[in-house]
């Protein structure tokens, strides 16, 4: 018994980073309407500046994650302007490609300056855990957890309570009767990706202490993150959230009792499950998702 | 029209004839295999573009069709001794039943969903594949046993992998002219161009995306039982690989999708371009794929369509008399 609750807690812990990172890319396909191939570069990127933060300067991640999420959030309008505004006009083919292109260049670039070697901090805390009666629960990833649920909760009230999340919301459900009310689209869009870099930033800084940076380690992350989107549903930040704990309880139960070496392909077949006959995703209000990308 | 035609198909017969002359004159072996690796993408890349080109199925889980096509053949050589040639045969029929399994499903999806969908069928091939030890040694990979004979398609030299290289890229390019100027190949523009009108003019648009899915699967195989006997070793990480997949694509949409020399085009300019980054930067790991990216993002960003059609397009502009072979292309999903 103690073991299963074991699992279970290890993969609702886990999916509140996916959830994390998830919310970002969410964001960002919901509002630009672009796949960002490159969203985990963003956090490969996010979890390098935390590393050296850490081993330059001796700063916690914890403490420097502010610092991370600033940049991230600069780095984000410094891509939208630069790079994915020129295409959003463009076809399908034309926005897959160029991000996977930014994808490409950012991960041999941190190849090139930093090699392939893993690399973690060494934090008091890291292998910190709280006993309850039999069951172990690792502080770092508990704190990731929670953190997940403060940003969720703050998006939700940003988007919903605002008049600049009402803004992001008009712009994502039609933007061109957002453009006749008013609303700059072209700005809604830069603080959307920006955003949507800053708290894929915060994943990356409340990750580097539970995992290895290498630059590779996005790969691993942004399929999963594709999974989560679409499973939750585009554009739903509660979507998101649901999404990313699903998948991790996938992932750990998965691990168990299927085998260690296909829990992988476990979600990628429920991701094409949901593809096929649920498109707009579990949680989302309804149509659309499909059609992403198509306008 | 006439006139230009031939004149055209003159340069292609000398351009033909240079190919199969080209071995008398290229001994260095280094020089040869960046020939090889070059029909080798043209081919692979070619077998993207019928799919993706012309019926404009955006795959980006390609290396599935190649992977499973270098398996096949390479799992009924090691284990039956069954020669690579009669493997060409089961390697077909694996990929283009797979292809079927997959395209039944995902070709309800639209533009990046069934990209999506096609990344995750991808994932999920390879995780089956390192993971079922029993059959193909799991990650480890397999090792081919070298012995040289036509029977096993092994040589010591490079010239004979050349020529069944060359006869490779012959046949794809063959049926994608003939694709390019069937009645197939405009239904399957027409799939590309606008989906719902294409079905209001009575296409039956599942049917001809399959077509182009089977096709296309098919010859992917091909190049698979080919790459595995050139490099006589294959693992789920190198063949069933995302990005070898992208790399595919890539060759396409830089040279021209949609074209039938858009993947020659492609792959003539990037694999020695990726040859020589990577010797002349060996010390540095990593900069010839930024530069690779880099490239990748302009070359997307301004030339939507390719080389080969930005290229056709400005000498027709020019006044200049030039036959294309382009079909539609130039237009690519502005539908969308």
């Amino acid at each position: 018994m103690g073991e299963i609750i074991q699992v279970l807690i290890s993969g609702i812990l886990v999916g509140g980073i996916y959830a994390l990172i998830s919310m970002g890319l969410n964001l960002i396909l919901g509002v630009v309407r672009i796949i960002n191939f490159a969203h985990g570069e963003f956090l490969m990127l996010a979890m390098y500046l935390s590393f050296f933060l850490y081993s330059v300067w001796g700063l916690d991640p914890y403490v420097s994650a502010l610092l991370v999420v600033l940049i991230l959030f600069v780095f984000g309008l410094f891509i939208q302007r630069i790079i994915i505004q020129p295409i959003l006009n463009t076809s399908a083919t034309v926005k897959i490609f160029v991000t996977l292109g930014l994808s490409i260049a950012l991960q041999n670039f941190a190849l090139m300056l930093w090699r392939a070697d893993f690399r973690s901090v060494h934090t008091a805390y890291q292998t910190a855990v709280i006993n309850v009666g039999t069951v172990a629960v690792s502080i770092p990833r508990l704190i990731a957890f929670i953190v997940a649920i403060i940003v969720a909760l703050g998006m939700y009230l940003f988007l919903n309570k605002t008049l600049v999340g009402k803004a992001i919301r008009a712009v994502a459900m039609e933007k061109r009767a957002a453009a006749l009310m008013g609303i700059n689209v072209k700005r809604i869009y830069l603080l959307a990706f920006a955003i949507g870099s800053a708290i894929v930033g915060l994943a990356g800084a409340l990750l580097i202490p539970i995992y290895y940076v290498f630059p590779t380690v996005g790969t691993l992350f942004v399929l999963i993150s594709f999974v989560v989107v679409v499973l939750g549903g585009m554009g739903s930040m509660l979507g998101a959230f649901l999404g990313g704990i699903i998948i991790g309880l996938v992932e750990a139960i998965a691990g168990v009792v299927i085998a260690p070496g296909l829990k992988e392909a476990v979600y990628f077949i429920i991701f094409i499950l949901v593809l096929l006959f649920r498109p707009s995703g579990l949680f989302s209000l309804g149509k659309g998702s499909e059609e992403v990308g198509l306008k | 029209m006439r006139g230009l035609l031939s004149k055209k198909s003159i340069f292609l017969f000398i351009l033909l004839i240079a190919a199969f002359a080209l071995p008398n004159f290229l001994k260095n072996k280094f020089y040869m295999n960046i020939v090889i690796m070059v029909i080798f993408y043209a081919a692979l890349s070619g077998s993207w573009n019928i799919l993706a080109g012309y019926a404009g199925q955006l795959s980006l889980g390609h290396s599935i069709f190649f992977g499973l096509g270098a398996y096949t053949s390479t799992l009924l050589l090691v284990k039956m001794g069954v020669s690579p040639w009669l493997g060409i045969i089961a390697a077909l029929i694996m990929s283009m039943a797979v292809g079927a399994l997959i395209g039944y499903p995902a070709f309800r999806l639209k533009g990046p969903f069934f990209t999506l969908a096609t990344l995750a069928f991808s994932e999920v091939i390879r995780y089956i594949a390192s993971f079922w030890k029993e059959l193909t040694n799991g990650a480890m990979g397999i090792n081919i046993p070298f012995k040289p004979g036509l029977a096993t398609m092994m040589f010591r030299t490079k010239e004979p992998y050349y020529f069944i290289a060359l006869g490779m890229l012959l046949l794809i390019i063959l049926i994608t002219f003939f694709i390019d100027r069937s009645k197939m190949g405009s239904y399957f523009i027409a799939i590309r161009e606008n989906e719902d009108a294409a079905e209001v003019l009575g296409i039956p648009i599942t049917r001809y995306k399959m077509y182009s899915m089977l096709i296309s699967s098919g010859l992917a195989a091909l190049t698979g039982v080919f790459y595995a006997q050139y490099i006589l070793f294959i693992e789920p990480e190198a063949v069933f690989n995302i990005n070898f997949s992208s790399q595919i694509a890539l060759m396409s949409i830089i040279g021209g999708m949609g074209t039938i020399f858009g993947p020659i085009v492609g792959a003539v300019l990037l694999v020695p371009l990726n040859e020589i980054m990577r010797s002349a930067f060996s010390s540095l790991n990593g900069l010839n794929f930024f530069i690779y990216g880099i490239v990748l993002i302009i070359v997307v960003s301004w030339m939507p369509n390719g080389i080969l059609p930005t290229i056709t397009n400005q000498v027709k502009k020019r006044g200049l008399k030039v036959s294309t072979d382009r079909k539609g292309a130039g237009k690519i999903d502005t539908a969308n």
